[in-house]
């Protein structure tokens, strides 16, 4: 029904397009009169007018109408007071199924005849829809022409009307972002109610299995002592500092390299092909870290005499480096190239070397933007999730050996919300505790790298 | 004129830009202790030119210098020579004052202390002081040393430039239209400091301003499309050019 009407939307909208057009460039013909804005632009408005209130009301119509056929349906129930909150949701819910033939197992009788009221309300929210979008595209492709007619400023119309779609769009992206912290302060703060926060930032034992199954036998959860995230906190820190052990040093010189070394043909295949490390999908270097370098390790540390775990933060911090080299590098070379050449030629024509002059003159000048990209490096190191997940293991211990198994936040999240959950239970609402901690932690480094970035290039504009 | 001594000589130089020349056959001779001012219009490879004397289109990928380049009889247009040592013995002063984005003590002391002129921080101290008078800039920053050195204005930016050079000691500077950037106070400053400088200095100038040439300059060379149509004393060039070209530019009849 829905894409009916938007079909009919966009057809009725570009026949107004080329309607105003021409219906203007002939008027112009005949009359001579001269129109304020291009006959293109009273196409353009008339397709608008024609176009976007209705598509606005389809919008909240689909949104809302649901609700307001569940509010009349429901009216009924609401009277007894022994019927609540979840139990209304349960008896809409099994109407709808009933009516759309999909209720597996013996219909109650009671609630027929509301699913075909709700099949009747359906149908004539449908209708009215119709009703209502097209009387709007007709009023206002009415309204519209007569204003074509009165010669209005039909361009600067349209540029509004553009600014609006730009705005619709980047709302969207903002509006989204709220949400989805929201929806993790709200999932968190039930935890919270239930843990102190006290305990989940400082607490050192992280066994949230332990409270799931006393939750199951007991009917009430023993939460003390088994929510502490501190060696979460640890295991992500680790990783991601053996993981900037290898990203720093290899991307920074690599980048160093493509920016002040490499000839332009040797950069033109060598700059994507480091690149290309970026387009790999984690899971692969996941595997890559679980089958290749765990094992490897773990042969290295025997032919020693170390004991090295399979599964170790050793090797999936190394993956993770080599999966951020190229952020790394790639951003090393931009901030590099940013540096004015002046500034080189100066060095040079004091005698320095090549060396001399990138270290002293273009390192220094670039720092700022370097140490921007390397932070931003860093966000990348702590949200990573599979590489982690098949190569450092579950165990979260306090540890600072890099030979054992680790953990980290994102792991963690993964192992809590995998498979069926029940969503009232702490165990379950730790995720969302430890996915809010996790946001702060990248948004507070992506703040601080943007920042530095910005400084960087004021000082060369 | 018995006891001019020629510093740099070109024989047949030819410049490649890829596959476009920008320079035919340049063969002059520069003597020391004089100011020599290269002129001629936009694009006729003036600046090419004083680039070669410090091998600076090094720099360049796609530019190939051909033919020789003599600085006091020793050839420096050769592959197996360390470039830096020349640029050690010929300075460069740029078009747009570029000052490095450090403090003005460490602007100066940047060569001084790549090449291991000081010995201990007096004498560092004794050559940012001394390279900072002779640049006719130390009374307006000897107070503030330790400011960046981007923060001066464009003509003290300039001359901070002119000491940076100074500071390696250096027996020839080049300069690339060291005045364009700056207005008419500040370029006076500066001429006057050339003045001064070519008692020790053997300099090369750039410049679009036929009377900064006539000012400053003992020798001048027309450069056109690339040729020096001539290249004579200063005062023959401004007074009674040989070739119509020349006279026709000083006049202001082209370019």
């Amino acid at each position: 029904m829905n894409l009916t009407i938007i079909t009919l939307i966009i057809v009725f909208s570009l026949s107004c397009f080329f309607f105003g057009k021409t219906r203007v460039s002939n008027k112009i013909k005949i009359s001579g009169k001269k129109f304020n804005s291009l006959p293109v632009y009273y196409g353009y408005y008339l397709a608008a007018w024609c176009g976007l209130p209705a598509l606005i009301i389809l919008f909240f119509w689909s949104f809302s109408d649901l609700y307001f056929i569940k509010f009349l349906i429901l009216s009924d129930f609401k009277a007894d007071p022994t019927i609540d909150k979840n139990k209304l949701n349960l008896i809409f819910t099994e109407i709808v199924s009933i009516a759309e033939k999909k209720f597996s197992g013996q219909i109650p009788k009671n609630l027929v005849p509301y699913a075909e009221r709700f099949l009747n309300l359906n149908k004539i929210f449908e209708l009215s829809k119709l009703a209502v979008i097209s009387s709007t595209i007709v009023f206002s492709i009415f309204f519209s022409y007569k204003q074509i007619l009165k010669n209005i400023k039909a361009r600067e119309s349209v540029e509004k009307v553009i600014r609006f779609i730009m705005f619709f769009c980047a709302a969207i992206a903002v509006l989204t972002t709220l949400g989805i912290v929201l929806s993790l302060l709200f999932e968190s703060i039930k935890f919270f109610t239930v843990v102190p926060i006290f305990d989940f930032i400082t607490g050192t034992n992280w066994a949230p299995g332990r409270a799931f199954i006393r939750d199951a036998s007991t009917e009430i959860a023993d939460v003390e002592n088994v929510f502490g995230a501190v060696p979460l906190f640890w295991g992500t820190f680790f990783i991601a500092a053996i993981a900037m052990c290898v990203a720093v040093p290899v991307g920074l010189f690599s980048g160093i390299y493509m920016a002040e070394y490499a000839r332009s043909k040797v950069r033109k295949i060598v700059k994507p092909l480091i690149e290309v490390l970026a387009g790999i999908p984690t899971v692969v270097y996941g595997f890559f870290a679980a089958l290749t370098v765990g094992p490897f390790f773990r042969a290295l540390g025997e032919t020693i005499g170390l004991d090295v775990s399979s599964e170790s933060a050793l090797a999936a911090g190394i993956v993770m480096g080599v999966m951020i080299i190229p952020y790394v590098s790639s951003l090393t070379d931009d901030v590099i190239n940013a540096v004015p050449l002046a500034l080189r030629e100066a060095s040079y024509s004091m005698g320095a070397t090549k060396s001399e002059t990138i270290k002293k003159v273009v390192l220094p000048a670039a720092l700022p933007g370097i140490v921007g990209a390397i932070l931003l490096a860093v966000s990348r190191a702590v949200g990573e999730t599979m590489i982690v997940v098949m190569a450092a293991g579950l165990g979260a211990r306090l540890t600072i050996n890099p030979l054992e198994a680790s953990t980290t936040i994102t792991t963690q999240i993964v192992t809590i919300l995998v498979g069926d959950q029940s969503f009232n239970n702490p165990k379950t609402q730790a995720a969302f505790a430890l996915g809010i901690t996790l946001f702060f932690f990248t948004l507070i480094i992506n703040i601080i790298a943007l920042q530095t970035v910005k400084k960087f290039k004021e000082q060369y504009d | 004129m018995i006891n001019e001594k020629i510093k740099i000589s070109t024989k047949n130089l030819n410049v490649f830009y890829g596959s476009k020349q920008a320079l035919f056959d340049i063969s002059i001779n520069l003597v020391q202790n004089k100011v020599t001012a290269l002129i001629g219009p936009s694009g006729c490879g003036k600046s090419t030119f004083i680039r070669c004397l410090n091998r600076m289109n090094d720099v360049i990928d796609i530019c190939k210098v051909e033919g020789s380049i003599k600085i006091d009889g020793d050839e420096i247009n050769k592959k197996d020579l360390d470039v830096n040592l020349i640029r050690e013995k010929v300075g460069m002063v740029f078009q747009k004052p570029n000052p490095f984005p450090k403090s003005i003590y460490d602007n100066i002391a940047y060569g001084p202390r790549i090449h291991g002129l000081a010995e201990n921080r007096e004498d560092l101290d004794n050559i940012v002081e001394h390279s900072l008078k002779k640049a006719a800039l130390w009374d307006e920053v000897k107070d503030r040393l330790t400011q960046p050195g981007t923060g001066l204005s464009g003509g003290q930016q300039q001359r901070l430039c002119i000491a940076r050079t100074i500071s390696i000691n250096p027996d020839v500077i080049l300069m690339d239209e060291p005045c364009s950037a700056l207005d008419p106070i500040a370029t006076a400053k500066i001429e006057e400091l050339i003045d001064e400088l070519k008692e020790i200095y053997t300099i090369v100038i750039v410049t679009h301003s036929m009377s900064q040439a006539a000012r400053v300059s003992q020798d001048t060379g027309f450069f056109h499309l690339g040729k020096i149509l001539e290249f004579n004393s200063t005062e023959k060039i401004f007074k009674n050019p040989d070739n119509k070209l020349t006279q026709d530019y000083i006049t202001g009849r082209f370019g």
